[in-house]
């Protein structure tokens, strides 16, 4: 079976401590190789706040992790986490084959600044748009 | 550049309003990637109560309206962005 790509993105509560967190990346880090899975990156974003309570927890630890594996180890890696008490979220996505790897600058806090790219105005495509149609109007 | 005369297909019709055209953002900007992670990228898309802002809103194409819907749904599962917000905090 061919392997794919995921990432899973986990929330492990806060009062692991970091010694705990430590050690249950560890631990998932095994569960994802023991699968036979290749890990290509793994991110620790730290504590970070949650847009809402999880087990009346308002910060959770965050941790990425990349890698290549089959349908069936994943199902088998989901389902561990499952069972891990700690983690108070997951949430596996298939990647896309050549999509980029996940930034580091997602890593940053939420309330971090950082450079958004808005672009609005310099590119006249409104203008375009607007004349075109006007244009044909008239002549028919 | 996106297609700019669209409303070809329909009949020549001249748009109601002063109001600039809306541009989808992520088709201006291909660097503008929807992803899951991106709480901040995606609490734009929201309004104040959490809720998502429909594209004829915000201008958003409908191929990455939908994208957009499936990264916030999924960001909300992992306590990225709210379900909702409850006034007053």
């Amino acid at each position: 079976m061919a392997d794919r790509r995921y990432e899973t993105l986990l929330l492990i509560h806060p009062e692991q401590g970091d010694a705990g967190c430590k050690d249950l990346i560890g631990r998932v880090r095994g569960l994802i190789e023991g699968q036979g899975a290749a890990i290509s990156q793994v991110q620790e974003w730290g504590v970070r706040e949650l847009a809402y309570t999880i087990g009346r927890q308002r910060r959770a630890y965050h941790v990425l992790f990349e890698y290549r594996a089959t349908p069936a180890a994943l199902a088998e890696i989901e389902r561990n986490l499952k069972l891990m008490e700690p983690v108070l979220r997951h949430l596996s996505v298939r990647q896309g084959e050549n999509a980029p790897p996940a930034a580091a600058r997602f890593a940053q806090a939420a309330d971090a600044p950082a450079p958004r790219p808005v672009r609005e105005a310099d590119e006249p495509v409104a203008e375009g748009g607007e004349t075109a149609p006007m244009a044909e109007g008239e002549g028919v | 550049m996106a297609r700019p005369e669209r409303s070809e297909r329909g009949r020549p019709q001249r748009r109601r309003g002063m109001g600039r055209r809306k541009v989808c953002r992520f088709c201006a900007d291909k660097g503008m990637l929807i992803d899951h992670k991106d709480g901040r990228m995606l609490a734009s898309f929201l309004t104040e109560r959490g809720k998502i802002i429909p594209a004829r809103v915000t201008g958003t194409c409908a191929r990455h309206q939908r994208h957009l819907t499936n990264a916030i749904k999924q960001a909300r599962t992992l306590a990225m962005v709210p379900y909702q917000t409850v006034y007053p905090q």
